[in-house]
Order: structure tokens, then sequence, then C-alpha cells
């Protein structure tokens, strides 16, 4: 196999997403067709390539800003799994996008993104990656777009909020650039003294906004309700989580020497363990089927940074092992929603109730998926979660303490949503809802099978995928296994797991209905204005940000104003006064006109004595 | 050699006289554009072989006291051109007086190059006398009212600047004992300045700056300038005021006051308070000629301000500057004739789109009114430029931001003046107007070609101040 090869999984869904754009609108199948041709070349390539080490160079910029690409056991690992992704939710989206007027553009934007990102994941050069990176906002922003008019807001939103971040992530490249001399990523090793903090701070921004961790996450729950569902479970649910985790990976394991104890570590830990608790608190008070799942795309990413920020070789398994199932089971969640509402015809839970009977597939899928994210044994999401638990319960108790209230929230909200969406009394007007169209189950068996299996058999990802990306920093350890290492920490989340189960029936006694199942939670005294807040979104940091941009533009309006008076209007009249002035002083007089010769004079005598 | 440049306009004067009114009138004017055309062709040469050979060979009188630089032959030659502009543009009106026209032109010629050669100042005032007088006489040629009074008010100023020399002169023999430069110069430097010299300096300084009309010296000018016949206020304003005044300080700063930083502080006093007042006058003008005229202030400022820093390369810029300001502010002057007569008016209030009417006139005048504002790739630019590196060289940082900001304000007032002439719609009773004759549009022709020329081809120009040392 040629090195050339490496081209291919970028190349070739950007050439087919190019040409989508040529199709007509009329054309039947042709779209669809491209669609499925782009995702599984990309996928056969991506299998081909499993486990292969390449390497291509071409020199093309200067200022060694080569076209470097590397395929290594790490990058092939991601590629797999994104063209995995990727193919099993453009099958979803062939039959849910069907008629959907922007059908054509979701699409090629779709391949485009799987090529860039593709890109960003092989790259092996600062600049490069920065230039697939980039390109993904753009993207990002054509995707969120295609939602109609109502989404042009949020798409404003999450290209504002992942600006910024990427803003920071430039910023981290370019310092990082200067100070190691080179941008060959696999070149790079920097020790973390202060511009190196700073410049390992600014890359990890860049990379824990792409994978939407607190506080570049409010644009997710909005675009969860605006744009298309396959959107959802795409890139914020499967891609984006991905992109940002390696990032997040390979510049703590690679590119910055990173140790356990670290203030960037403790940094990490925090920002991973805020984000998972405010954002399942956030989740666990949602009506809506899509946007509690969005809270949920959001918190679980704070359990992986949590893992990786811990630096020790457990906590990092755990974090990749979880951004692993987290896509497996949020993309699974999101495609069980997107049935719902394509079946339902809404993903408002106060309109659904009892599907369960007439969707028994789907509600199988939910059941499984929702049981992983939920950290229930014997499932994936159990097994990353206990290492994640470990790994923070050895660098300090209060992570593992917020670690475990996310755990609790998780599976409380959980509970909640599968008794309101598919059990309890069904509607009237759902009376004749159907099962979805297979193309809309299979991927989400697939991957709900996939789930079970990452979870009883955990030591073939655990030895194949994830575990050799740390190489010698693991010294040979193992952390596979059908049992837990841990006894004591494994009964502690069960025991969470039967508390989150009590809670849910206590809530279901008191207000009868599995929608209501965390109102005590929700209306207790103290939080309950602290979420009438939220949801007017006051703590919205794009809200924040707004109003702060707002105020200076405000002021720069009025500065902006000043100069202009200064030159158009202060000015003007000056050199009008002055100039009339002048004018008016030539009276015509030679006896004035020899007065001010000799006056000149006089001066120039004074200005002479002055300076002698 | 130099002698020639006295003999050759004084024989001129001679010769179209000799043949009486008749002839004279009509023969005057292209005698003198021939002697004036010699002129450049011997000014151009005269560092050659062949005029140094020709001196041993022939020796002509007064061949100690006169002398020929790089400097004064930039001058010469400018003269020459001017002259012959000046000349040419005569032919656009009827003049009947065009055998006086001619003989004072070559007098005032025979002046300016006395002026340029001379290396005393006693001589000096001499040749200093000669130009004014035939100038004063040259503004008011037609004795019409207006160019009386401002030939008068060029006279009384005059008679006020010839007092102030003519004592400092005084002074400077009592107490130097000779008038020579370099006699005055060694004096200056060797012995402390004594009060006596400061205050012929002073009157000297004051003297010079109503000869070169710079502010607040000034006030003559402008009358004189716009009340002047075309191709006189073209002189004037071109070479006269350029040679008499400008020059003779920018003689004096380099081989007189060489060492006094006092003096050069005077100097570029004047000239930045010349650069800005100046300016701003010209801004509400509504004559044509008497904008010009106060541009021409301000110009001049320029000059000064640049020789009065005392550097080579300060007095490089000023020297390119005093040629390219002859050269597109006589454009200017041109122009200005044309338009005046074929509308019969220099009210700018009165005139408007005659670029239509006039392409060249209109053309030219951008070109003219670029350059003096300093628009890259105009002759004016490059000088303009050398001038504030100079400045800013030599660390006078806020006279280098004075003359970057009061190219603003001659952008400005050129602006507005070629807005309210040539751009806009055609004023009504202006439809029937045509193009200047060839009298008027061959000068302003060969101007705007210099401009531009001496603009694109400025390496060269810049090689050639190399080879001469001066930069």
């Amino acid at each position: 196999m040629s090195d050339m090869m490496l081209l291919f999984p970028i190349f070739v869904p950007v050439f087919l997403g190019a040409v989508m754009f040529l199709v007509p609108g009329k054309a039947k199948w042709v779209k669809e067709a491209l669609l499925l041709i782009g995702t599984a070349v990309t996928l056969v390539v991506s299998i081909l390539f499993f486990g292969k080490n390449m390497d291509f160079v071409l020199p093309w910029g200067g200022f060694g800003m080569d076209l470097s690409l590397k395929l290594y056991q790490f990058s092939s690992f991601i590629l797999l799994s994104v063209a995995v992704f990727a193919f099993l939710i453009a099958l979803y989206s062939v039959v849910s996008m069907k008629g959907h007027e922007q059908a054509k553009k979701f699409y090629a934007y779709m391949l485009l993104t799987l090529g860039f990102v593709s890109g960003a994941v092989l790259a092996n050069n600062l600049i490069i990656l920065l230039f697939f990176w980039e390109g993904l906002l753009v993207l990002l922003f054509a995707m969120i777009m295609t939602g109609g008019k109502k989404a042009s807001p949020t798409a404003v939103k999450a290209l504002v909020l992942n600006g910024v971040a990427d803003l920071c992530l430039l910023l981290g490249v370019g310092i990082t650039v200067f100070i190691s001399g080179t941008a060959a990523m696999d070149k790079i090793n920097l020790p973390m003294d202060f511009w190196g903090s700073f410049a390992f701070a600014l890359m990890m921004i860049g990379a824990i906004g792409k994978a939407g961790s607190m506080p570049f996450h409010s644009w997710i729950p909005d675009a969860a309700i605006d744009a298309p569902l396959p959107f959802m479970a795409l890139l914020p649910a499967a891609l984006e989580k991905l992109l940002g985790i390696y990032l997040l990976t390979r510049i703590s394991l690679d590119l910055f020497i990173f140790q356990p104890g670290s203030g960037m570590s403790i940094a990490m830990m925090t920002i991973g363990a805020v984000t998972i608790l405010l954002a399942v608190m956030m989740a666990l008070i949602q009506k809506n089927f899509k946007r509690l799942l969005s809270y949920h795309a959001i918190s679980q990413v704070g359990y992986m940074i949590l893992g990786i920020g811990t630096a020790l070789p457990i906590g990092i398994v755990g974090g990749l092992f979880h951004m692993i199932n987290n896509a497996m089971y949020k993309s699974a969640l999101f495609l069980t929603g997107g049935s719902v509402e394509k079946q339902a015809g809404t993903t408002d839970l106060e309109k659904l109730g009892g599907l369960g009977r007439k969707m028994p597939i789907t509600f199988t899928c939910f059941f499984i998926t929702a049981a992983a994210i939920s950290g229930v044994p014997p499932l994936n999401g159990f097994f990353s979660k206990e290492l994640i638990f470990e790994g923070a319960a050895e660098s300090g108790l209060v992570f593992y303490i917020v670690a475990l209230l996310g755990a609790f929230f998780t599976a409380a909200s959980f509970l909640k949503l599968g008794h309101a969406a598919f059990l309890g009394k069904r509607r009237t007007e759902h009376d004749n809802v159907r099962e979805a169209p297979w193309p809309m189950l299979v991927p989400m068996i697939i991957i709900a099978a996939g789930c079970i299996l990452f979870g009883v058999y955990n030591a073939l990802p655990l030895n194949n995928l994830i575990q050799p990306v740390l190489g010698a920093k693991l010294g040979g350890e193992s952390f596979a296994g059908i049992l837990p290492a841990s006894w004591l920490l494994a009964g502690i989340s069960v025991g969470v797991l039967v508390l989150a189960l009590a809670n849910h029936f206590f809530g279901v006694k008191r207000t009868k209905s599995g929608l209501g199942a965390v109102d005590h939670i929700h209306y207790a005294p103290g939080l309950k204005t602290v979420y009438k807040w939220a949801e007017l979104r006051y703590f919205d940091p794009y809200n924040i940000g707004m109003v702060i941009v707002g105020g200076i533009s405000k002021v720069l309006w009025w500065v902006d104003r000043g100069i202009d008076w200064v030159y158009d209007k202060f000015t003007v009249r000056l050199v009008n006064i002055l100039s009339l002035g002048i004018r008016k002083a030539h009276t015509g007089s030679h006896r004035l006109y020899i007065a001010w010769a000799l006056g000149g004079m006089a001066l120039l005598a004074v200005l002479v004595a002055v300076l002698i | 050699m130099p002698a020639l440049f006295l003999l050759i306009p004084l024989l001129g004067v001679i010769i179209i006289n000799l043949p009486g009114r008749k002839i004279g009138n009509r023969m005057a004017v292209w005698a003198a554009l021939a002697v004036a055309i010699i002129q450049i062709g011997m000014a151009v040469t005269s560092g050659s072989m062949v005029w140094q050979g020709l001196a041993q060979v022939v020796s002509l009188p007064f061949g100690a006291s006169l002398q020929i630089d790089l400097f004064t032959a930039v001058v010469l030659a400018t003269t020459g051109l001017i002259a012959a502009m000046s000349l040419i543009l005569d032919k656009n009106a009827e003049n009947p007086r065009s055998l006086y026209f001619g003989s004072l032109v070559l007098v005032t010629m025979m002046g300016m190059n006395g002026v340029v050669m001379v290396r005393d100042i006693f001589s000096l005032y001499v040749f200093l006398e000669i130009t004014a007088v035939a100038s004063f006489v040259l503004i008011s040629i037609n004795k019409e009212r207006d160019p009386l009074e401002g030939a008068f008010k060029y006279f009384v100023m005059s008679a006020v600047a010839t007092v102030l020399i003519l004592a400092a002169i005084a002074i400077l023999l009592l107490t130097v004992g000779s008038v020579g430069f370099k006699a005055v110069a060694d004096n200056l430097s060797a012995g402390g300045v004594s009060p006596q010299v400061i205050v012929a300096l002073i009157l000297f300084i004051a003297g010079l700056s109503i000869k070169a009309g710079l502010i607040p010296f000034h006030a003559w000018l402008p009358d004189a300038y716009s009340s002047a016949p075309p191709a006189v206020s073209m002189l004037l304003a071109g070479i006269i005021t350029k040679v008499t005044g400008v020059y003779t300080i920018m003689r004096l700063i380099t081989d007189v006051f060489s060492i006094s930083s006092i003096m050069k502080t005077a100097f570029m006093v004047l000239g930045a308070v010349s650069i800005v007042i100046g300016a701003l006058a010209a801004m509400r003008q509504d004559d044509f000629k008497r904008m010009l005229a106060y541009s021409s202030i301000s110009q001049v400022g320029y000059i000064i301000l640049s020789a009065g820093l005392g550097t080579p390369l300060g007095f490089a810029a000023a020297l390119l500057h005093f040629f390219n300001h002859a050269t597109f502010k006589s454009l200017l002057f041109v122009n200005a004739a044309a338009v005046e007569s074929r509308s019969g008016t220099r009210q700018m209030s009165r005139l408007g789109g005659l670029a239509s009417k006039m392409p060249i006139t209109g053309g030219t005048s951008v070109v003219g009114f670029l350059s003096t504002a300093g628009v890259p790739p105009l002759s004016g630019f490059w000088s303009k430029l050398l001038i504030v590196i100079a400045l800013w060289q030599a660390g006078a940082y806020f006279y280098a931001v004075v003359a970057v900001l009061a190219s603003i304000l001659t952008l400005a007032y050129f602006l507005i003046m070629q807005r309210r002439v040539f751009f806009g719609k055609l004023r009504e009773g202006l439809e029937s107007i045509r193009e200047a004759g060839a009298a008027a549009v061959v000068p302003s022709l060969i101007l705007a070609g210099i401009t531009v020329l001496v603009g694109l081809l400025f390496p060269l120009v810049l090689l050639l101040m190399q080879s001469q040392g001066l930069i």
C-alpha cells in the first residue's frame, strides 16, 4: 500500500462532497448514492489502514508548513471510529432526511466534514491540523444552517463559541511552533514551563471547545432543536468528541510533558468535574427528548476530560474508552430520538408516552444505550466510568464525589426520559405510530450491540484500540477484565444506581407521572431559582459574552463618532475659521503689511536673543 | 564663462532695441526666447570641458568674482526654462508692449543670473535691486489700476527690504571689514559672534524674507502675483521671488551662516510657519491666482525649512524642491492664465466644469496640483519625501510631522480649486469656451511633461545627485 493512499480518506469524501453540489435537485437517489459511496469508501479504506504505520510528506508550503500526514495506532483507531459512525449515520440520514429540502446540501456538508475530520486526525503538522480544524468550523456553521431560517441564530452562536475556542487553539499552535521551532507534531515534546503551560492551556481550550465542554457548550442544546437530527448524532455526539478528545490526548501524551498533580492537571480535572455536574443538572430538568440528550453530550465530555486530566494511565485509558463508548451510545440515543421524532412527530416529552409497545426495537435500543450511559454493569459505560472513577479517586476525593454525583443524575434523568417517552399512558393521537423503517433501525441495532460487546468483552477495545495508544507509559499493565479492579468503587457505583432508581420511584409516586420523576429536585428550595435563571439563559456564556461585547461595541461606536467628529466637523471648522481669519487679516493696506514685516523682524530678534 | 550669463542678456536688450519700436515689437519676444534657450544650454553644459578650455583662450571681465557651481547651474537652467515659458505664454494675449516686455524679461534674467553667480554680499544687493526694479515695471506694464497697486505694494515692501539689507551690509562692512561670503563666514566662525553681527544678520534675514515672501513678510506677494499680467505673474512666482529670496537664503545658509545653529533655527521656524499659514490662507481664496500665490508661500516654506536644516540631504531636497516648485507652480500659473484668457475671470465662484471644454488645461492642472501636494509618482512627491526624510534623520520630528500634515492641507485646497474650476457641471455662460491657444498649451504641456518625467525617472535624478556628491 503506497503512502499516497493516506490522501484517500481526505480527498474521496471531499471530492464526492463537491460533486454533490452539482447533482440536480430533482435527480432521485443520486445524492443518496454519493453519500453512501463516499462514507463506505472511507470506511473500507480506514479498515484497510487499521493497525498500519504510514507517513506521507509533501513539502509544499515553506516555513515548515508541510502537508504531512501520519498514520499510526492512535490515528488509525480514531479514523476507523470516525468512518464507522459516518457510514452508519449516513445510512440513517438517507431515510430520515428524505424529503428535507436542504438534504442535498446536508449530504454534501456531511461528506466534506468527513474528509476534513480525516484530515485533522491524520495531520502530523500543526499548521495542517489547524487548516482542517478551521475548515470544520465553517462546515459546522453550514450544517446547522441547513436547519432553515430559525437555525441561523444558533449557527452564529456555534460559530462564535467554536471560533473563540479555535482562536485559542490558533494562538496555542503559534506559541508551540515558535518555542519548539517546528510544526511537525511527532517532533514536538515540550516541558511545561511558563510558555509551555500557556501554550498547553490554549491548545487544551481549543480541544475541549471542539469536544463541547463548558464554557463552549451552550450552542449544543439549541442546535438539538434547530438542526437536523443526523447532525446531532454525527457531530456533537460522535465526531466532535472523537476529534476533540483525540487532540486533547495528543497534546497531553505527545506534545507536552504532562504530569499528574501539576497545575494544568488540576485545572483540567476541575473543568471536567464542573462540566459533568452542571450539564447533567441541566439535563435532568429538560422536557424535550433531543435537548435532554444534548446536555448529556456535554456532561459526558466532562468525564473524558476528567479522566485524561488525571494524567494517570488508568484515567487516560478510562477517558479514551469513555470517548469511544460515549460516541457509540450517544449517537445511538440521538438516533432513537430521531426515530421517535420521525414516527410520532414530536420530541416534546409532555406529548409523548407509551411508545415502547409501538416501537419495540427502538425502545430496546434505547434501553440498552441508556443503561450504558448510566453505567449499568456489564455494559461498556460501566467499565469506562469505573476506570475514570479510579483515576479520580486517586487524584482527589472531591473529583470522585462530583463524578459520582454526575452518575446519579445521569441515571435519574434517563429513567425519567425512558419512562416519559416509552412507558406510561400512550396518547390517543399516537395509536397509529409504527416502528421506524429498517435503514434507521440497523445503525441503532449495530451500535447497541456494540455497547454490549464492548462491555462484556472489554478486552477487545482496551487491548486492541486504547491501551496501545499509551504504549510504554502503561508499563505492560492491562485494565481489561470482566470484573472491575476495585470492588469497593464498583459497589459504590452500583449503590448509586440503586439510589437513582429509588429516587425515580419516589418521584413517580409523588407526581404520578414519569415526566415528574425529578420534580422534587427541580423544584427544591434554592435550586428552583437557579434552574429558573438557567432556563432564562442567564448563565449562558454566549449571552454573557454578547452583553459584554455589546457594551464594548457601544463604547467603541461613541469613540468612532468622536473620531469622525474630529475629522469631519472639528478639523474642517477649525481650518475654515483659521483660513477665513487669515484672509480677513489681509486688508490690502500696505501700512499694515509693513507693520507685519517689522513685527516679524522683532519676533525674529526675540527668537535669536532667546536662543543665544 | 560666468560673465557670458550677464553679457548675453545685456547684449540681447541692446539688439532688440536697435531696430526701432515697430520691428522690435514683432521680434523682441522671439529674440528674448532665443536668449533664454541659449541660457538653458549654457547652464546645462556649464560643467563641461568646452567652457574651461574657452576660458583659457578668451578672458572676460569679472572672471574672479563670478562663480558657477552645481547649485548655481541648476538655478541658471531653471531661470532660462521659466523665462522661456513666460515668453511663450506672453504670445497668448495680444501685447502691444512686447518690446518692453522682452527687454524687461532680459533685464530680470541678467539680474537673476548675477544674483546666483556673485560671491559677495554687496554685489548680491546690486543684482537684487536690478531684478526688483525690472519686476516693478513688469507687473505694471499695462498701466492698469490693480497691477499698479500690486506693483506699488511690492515696491514699498522691497524698499523696506532694501533698507534692511543695506543696513546689514553696512554693519557687516564696519565690523568684518569685508563683504565677501568667505570673509564673513570666516569671521562668524572665528571670533565669537558679536552683537553687531547678530543685529546685521537679523536685518539681513528680515530683508531676504520679504524678498522670498516668507510669513509674516509676505503680504505684498498675493497682490503682486494676482494682479500682474499672466506671463509676468508666472515669471514672478516661478523664478523671480525664488531666486531673489529663496536662492539667496539657501546660498547664505550654506556659504555664510553654515556654522550658526541659531540662524538655522530661525529659518526653520520661518519655513514651518509659512508652510502652515500659507496653506491655510489658500484654502478660502476665491481668486485663482491669489490661491496659487498663497500656495507658493507654503511651498517656499518647504524649501526654506529643508535648507534650514543645514544637512547635505536637507539641502539636496531643498534644491530639488526648488526646481520642482518652479516647474509645477509655473504650470499652474499658465493654466490660470489660459482659464482667464478664455473665460475672462479668475473668480473660481464664477467658473466650473471647464475640464470638458479645456481638456489639456484641466489635465495638466491635475498633474500640477497632484505634484504640489506630493502625490507619487510625480516630481513633487520625491522632493517632499526627501524633505521629510531629511527632517526625520536630523531628528526634527515635529517639523517632519508639520510637513506631512501640511501636505494634506495642500491636497485639500487644490482639490477645492480643481473641483470649482475644472470639474463638476459646466457653468452657464461658459458653453462657447474653447481650449486655450498654442501659446498657453505648449508651455503647460512642456512643464507637465517635466513634472511627470522627473517623477518617473527619479532614480536617474538620484544617481545624478549622487554623482555630484549632493547626497
